[in-house]
């Protein structure tokens, strides 16, 4: 900024016949000596002989030079390049921390899974459990029922999908007890198609959950679950 | 001097590679650094936490 | 003020002194420069305005004396600082202590305080294994949701239940303990003054007779800790009272050492995941720190190197 005023003021000291002896009139010493001769070509310049006189000695920094040029050059490069390195890794650990903070808390996560022991389900039995506030439909299914769901064409169903898709065993149908409709919680063992009918609408489900008749759009949606050991569920 | 023209002209020389190599380098240093501080770590509470003991209470395995 | 007004005019003369010397036109206001007797002088005013002011305020209120409104009989006396293994700057809680000092409370504690803020969930995997909180969970009961006509049943309690309260409310707590109410000890670590140091202190602070002269109402008892000395809690720590499964002797500093950790534990979980973080984030900052010293000089030295210099021209 200084540099630059000074150097716009040197045409104009040339100019002006009565500029005053103290005038600025500038060498740059220690960096590379430049001077601004294209706006004072009308004019003799001022440092033409600034050379011969000068006054400055430049010191000499040959010492803090170093070794080799190139050398240098990777070395300077080398840690500007490890403190960008060392500042992603830390501002990606920083991200990372706010966002994992932001996911489910442990208190959340520990209500999101309900075990369920099995053994206590006798076959052709539907039992009813709260999970994350909604309803689970679990069915023990006899040999039957199971021939039963397998027997439906897909082809005629609304939502078309197999029985082998509904279950990860056969003898255990698992979904959570919210007609796909209008949200009301189906009635077990009933309905045209011996599954579920809900009362508020009239959807009749068969044992396999599916919607056969009636105004719900799709089958009885299936929860997360798994079967950890023999005669234990895990659900969410 | 010809390794560091080299290296100079392999990884500093494009920005691009340069930018990379520094992304790069920093999941290699965070994956490296995690290790041995783990390491650090366990090395100064040993026998303090929980692994240290839990195989005093597992009975199966 | 005097010696105020002559500093900031010193001070002043100084920049400007400066300022001229530094242009490049030489002929501004330098011509009145301050003799150096004068700078002198508004300096060591300016020193002896300060020392003084600082002198005064320290016979006034001295430094960091805390000034106690009470006798020490009212204020409890002071703990004593122990060295706290878990304490240390890179130290995690010895977990087998943890384990020990649940046992305490579980078998002594429990019966007055409760733990409100802990859920079973919280032991595994830093003093218990999950089968051995899903069996202590199970031994007690919970209020279930309402069943189909509403009703509310018990069911055995589960992993994400907290640790159940001895009373049912804190009404029920002050009618059993004649008035007193025993404090949750979810985070009274955090929230008594000296922290571990004071509960230590005060579970083994109970003198086998009151100091002769003392008169503590009904009820009380005395420890010289407690602030006021009248406890309503009676001495419950004695050599021997619990059983510890891996043979440490269950003496009472030893059962008071682990119970307070567990406390401190329960007070503090993130504890040994917020040291190692530390530990961490220091080792990275102090790199980054030399490094951006060093990327500061590289970019200004060639700034700082550079050489402005004004030869006037002959004419």
């Amino acid at each position: 900024m200084a540099a630059t005023t000074l150097r716009n003021t040197i045409p104009r000291a040339l100019r002006s016949a009565s500029a005053p002896l103290h005038h600025p009139s500038v060498t740059a010493a220690a960096t590379q000596v430049r001077y601004n001769t294209q706006s004072a070509t009308d004019a003799r310049s001022p440092f033409a002989q600034a050379g011969s006189h000068r006054t400055t000695k430049i010191p000499d920094f040959s010492k803090y030079r170093g070794g080799s040029t190139s050398g240098n050059k990777v070395f300077q490069y080398f840690m500007v390049g490890t403190m960008g390195a060392l500042t992603a890794a830390g501002s990606k650990a920083l991200v990372q921390d706010f966002l994992v903070n932001m996911s489910a808390s442990a208190d959340v996560l520990a209500m999101a899974k309900i075990e369920v022991d099995l053994s206590a389900i006798p076959e052709g039995k539907n039992i009813i459990l709260k999970w994350r506030g909604k309803p689970v439909f679990i069915r023990h299914r006899t040999a039957a029922e199971i021939e039963e769901a397998n027997a439906v064409k897909i082809e005629s169903l609304r939502d078309p999908q197999t029985d082998a898709d509904r279950v990860k065993k056969p003898e255990w149908l698992v979904m959570l007890g919210i007609c796909t409709h209008l949200g009301c919680v189906p009635i077990g063992e009933a309905g045209d198609f011996g599954g579920w009918f809900c009362p508020c609408h009239g959807s009749h489900y068969d044992i396999s959950g599916r919607i056969r008749r009636g105004p719900a759009p799709l089958n009885l949606e299936i929860p997360e679950y798994e079967f950890p050991e023999e005669g234990r569920l895990v659900i969410g | 001097m010809t390794i560091t023209n080299s290296i100079y002209n392999v990884l500093f020389r494009r920005n691009y590679v340069f930018v990379g190599a520094v992304f790069a380098s920093a999941f290699a240093f965070e994956m490296g650094f995690d290790t041995i501080s783990d390491k650090v770590w366990d090395n100064l509470n040993k026998g303090r936490q929980w692994k240290d003991i839990r195989h005093r209470y597992v009975e199966e395995e | 003020m005097l010696a105020r007004t002559a500093l900031r005019a010193s001070t002043l003369r100084s920049i400007s002194r400066q300022t001229t010397k530094r242009a490049a036109s030489s002929s501004s206001n330098a011509s009145k420069e301050q003799s150096p007797r004068m700078l002198n002088i508004a300096g060591t005013a300016a020193t002896v305005a300060a020392v003084g002011s600082v002198s005064l305020y320290y016979q006034q209120y001295g430094f960091g004396n805390t000034v106690y409104a009470g006798t020490p009989a009212e204020e409890g006396l002071h703990a004593p600082h122990f060295p706290w293994v878990h304490n240390e700057w890179l130290k995690t809680f010895d977990h087998a202590a943890l384990r020990r000092g649940f046992q305490v409370y579980r078998e002594v504690c429990a019966s007055c305080h409760s733990l409100s803020r802990v859920p079973w969930r919280a032991l595994v995997g830093v003093t218990h294994t999950v089968d051995e909180v899903k069996a202590m969970a199970e031994e007690h009961e919970y209020d279930d949701e309402p069943n189909d006509v509403g009703d509310i049943e018990k069911r055995a309690g589960k992993l994400s239940d907290p640790i159940p309260s001895p009373y049912a409310n804190d009404n029920a707590a002050r009618a059993a303990n004649q008035g007193a109410l025993p404090p949750d000890l979810s985070l009274i670590v955090k929230g008594r003054h000296g922290g571990c140091d004071y509960i230590f202190a005060l579970l083994t602070g109970y003198p086998d007779e009151p100091p002769a002269g003392t008169k503590l109402p009904e009820g009380l008892n005395f420890n010289p800790y407690f602030p006021g000395t009248g406890i309503a809690m009676a001495r419950v720590l004695y050599d021997g009272v619990v059983e510890y499964e891996d043979g440490t002797p269950a003496t009472t500093s030893q059962m008071a050492k682990d119970v307070v950790e567990f406390l401190n534990w329960a007070a503090e979980p993130e504890h040994d995941q917020r040291k190692k973080m530390g530990m961490k984030v220091l080792a990275v900052t102090s790199v980054l720190l030399a490094l951006s010293i060093w990327v500061k000089r590289y970019k200004w030295a060639p700034l700082k190197t550079r050489k402005i210099v004004y030869t006037p021209p002959k004419h």
